[in-house]
């Protein structure tokens, strides 16, 4: 959502329209661009002791569900009128065989 | 003795003013003395606001178009979703009553000229109303707060009704608003609707259609979906954007729709203007593509395996989303 200025001065934003004048940023979507995102999720792993006695990391789990929101934030935060536009689901799996 | 006729004249000038002093101001173009808020001088009553601008003679003949314009937030401009009658009075107790030059010290000091950094585009024949007017508003909206409060249900929709009955209707948009360049193209006449064509029309009260230049034009609706602060007001409001937007995020990148060819043409659905509540305007404005893979990640000798997600998103619509 545009981002206002509090009385067209200063770093502060302004919330009613009373007070609103000027824009800091606008984190929403512009028109006809397209907009990318990126997100590096790590597998959960903990440290065990292998067959030679080294402590190494491995993963948890092999699967993992992933779960993508785009959610309308008319007011900025998830506390008013929330809005789920699209999600996206997909379960991606790591091999277990290899080093 | 040389400055006695200077002040008898000045006196004369003066009592001239005074006798002639019309309900509205002089305006400066030819013909405005022919609206319909100039005629009938200016509402001292909500009622009689709601009066000046009477749309129910239009439903006998346009019953559709009055179906889909009552489902459209613009039938509650001033009400909303119960928002923005609540954010009018936030803007007496935290705005106005808080500054201290606007002369307001308590809810009954607003005037219309306070409420106009809201009803520019909320309820723009605010304009057409005296002191009164704004100041029953405040108090009808404090009723409706308190018999909220007070649990009393029946008392609450009676007083939301009363704030619902002033609206952005039929005759503010195509008579009061229908132009916006009066020098040029004229003053919107009483007796007139404004549409896309001229002759008569088959209504007692309002015998003629006229052209208006604008009514299929973007700025139609620019008037009132905001281009950012308001600089023409002693203190400046901001609320929506859209227009703004519009104008140089969209038009300036080469779209070539308007407002109408979105809203009620390929939308179908005409006199409904909505936003993303619509299911079938979401589905327009965003698309929306992700795809996702999992691999072993290195980290020097350490195996950290990770998840790559990547979503691609554009907006089609004629403005940044969310507006605000
Ligand atoms: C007695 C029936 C009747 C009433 C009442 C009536 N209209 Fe109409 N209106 C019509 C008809 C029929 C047409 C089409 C005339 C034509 O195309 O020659 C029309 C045309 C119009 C147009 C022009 C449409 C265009 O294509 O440009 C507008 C705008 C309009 N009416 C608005 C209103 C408004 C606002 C009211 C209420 C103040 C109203 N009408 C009341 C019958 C009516
Ligand atoms: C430049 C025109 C304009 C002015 C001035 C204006 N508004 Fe608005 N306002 C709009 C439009 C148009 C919308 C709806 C469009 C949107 O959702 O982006 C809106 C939306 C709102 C909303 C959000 C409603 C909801 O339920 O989400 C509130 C609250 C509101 N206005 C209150 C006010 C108040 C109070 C003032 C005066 C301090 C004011 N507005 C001044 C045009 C304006
Ligand atoms: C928010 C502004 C707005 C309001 C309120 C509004 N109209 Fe319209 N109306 C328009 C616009 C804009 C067009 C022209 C659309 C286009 O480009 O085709 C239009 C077109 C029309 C037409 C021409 C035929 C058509 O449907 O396109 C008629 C008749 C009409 N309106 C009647 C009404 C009546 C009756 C009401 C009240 C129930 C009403 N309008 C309320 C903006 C409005
Ligand atoms: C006279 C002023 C005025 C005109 C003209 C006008 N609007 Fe509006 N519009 C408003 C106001 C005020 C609201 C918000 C009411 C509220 O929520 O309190 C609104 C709301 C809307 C909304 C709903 C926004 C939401 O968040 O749900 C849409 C969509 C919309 N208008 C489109 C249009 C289009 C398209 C036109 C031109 C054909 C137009 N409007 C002309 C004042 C106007
Ligand atoms: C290219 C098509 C297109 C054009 C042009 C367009 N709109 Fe929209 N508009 C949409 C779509 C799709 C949505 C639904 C997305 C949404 O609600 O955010 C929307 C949403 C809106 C909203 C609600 C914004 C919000 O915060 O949800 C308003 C208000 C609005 N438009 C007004 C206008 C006005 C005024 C114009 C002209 C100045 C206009 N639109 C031009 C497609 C368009």
């Amino acid at each position: 959502m545009p981002v206002p200025q509090q009385l067209g001065r200063g770093d502060r934003m302004g919330r009613g329209p009373y007070e609103k004048s000027g824009i800091i940023e606008d984190t929403g979507l512009p028109p006809g661009k397209e907009v990318r995102e990126r997100f590096d999720i790590f597998f959960p792993t903990e440290e065990v002791e292998d067959e030679n006695g080294k402590w190494v990391t491995k993963p948890t789990a092999s699967e993992l569900d992933l779960e993508v929101k785009l959610w309308y934030l008319p007011f900025g935060t998830m506390n008013a009128d929330p809005f789920l536009w699209d999600e996206f689901k997909q379960t991606v799996r790591i091999s277990t065989t290899g080093k | 003795m040389k400055l006695a006729p200077l002040w008898v004249k000045l006196s004369a000038a003066a009592f001239v003013i005074c006798a002639a002093s019309p309900v509205f101001a002089e305006k400066a173009g030819i013909g405005w003395q022919e609206g319909i808020a100039a005629k009938s001088g200016k509402a001292k009553t909500m009622a009689e606001l709601a009066k000046m601008y009477d749309s129910s003679s239009c439903i006998d003949c346009h019953q559709d178009t009055h179906n889909d314009w009552n489902k459209s937030i613009h039938a509650r401009s001033i009400f909303g979703t119960s928002r923005t009658a609540a954010t009018f009075k936030t803007a007496v107790i935290n705005g106005l009553m808080e500054w201290p030059y606007s002369g307001v010290k308590k809810p009954e000091d607003v005037k219309v000229e306070h409420l106009m950094g809201c009803a520019k585009c909320h309820l723009p024949q605010l304009a057409d109303a005296e002191d009164s007017v704004a100041k029953e508003i405040i108090a009808t909206i404090d009723n409706w707060q308190d018999a909220l409060k007070k649990k009393d249900n029946a008392k609450a929709t009676a007083e939301a009704d009363k704030l619902k009955g002033l609206n952005i209707n039929c005759l503010i948009c195509h008579n009061r608003n229908a132009i916006t360049h009066k020098w040029t193209d004229g003053y919107p006449q009483a007796g007139v609707v404004y549409g896309s064509k001229d002759g008569d029309h088959p209504s007692d009260a309002f015998p003629k259609m006229k052209t208006s230049p604008i009514m299929s034009e973007s700025i139609q609706c620019g008037q009132c979906h905001g281009l950012g602060p308001n600089m023409e007001l002693d203190n400046p409001t901001q609320c929506c954007t859209s227009y703004g937007s519009y104008l140089w995020a969209y038009t300036a990148e080469g779209g070539s729709e308007t407002c109408q060819d979105c809203h009620m043409k390929k939308s179908k659905l005409g006199h409904n203007m909505q936003s993303y509540r619509d299911p079938g305007m979401a589905k327009a404005a965003v698309e929306f593509k992700a795809e996702a893979r999992a691999f072993h990640w290195r980290d020097g000798a350490t195996i950290k395996p990770k998840a790559v997600v990547k979503v691609e998103m554009v907006n089609h619509a004629g403005h940044s989303i969310p507006d605000g």
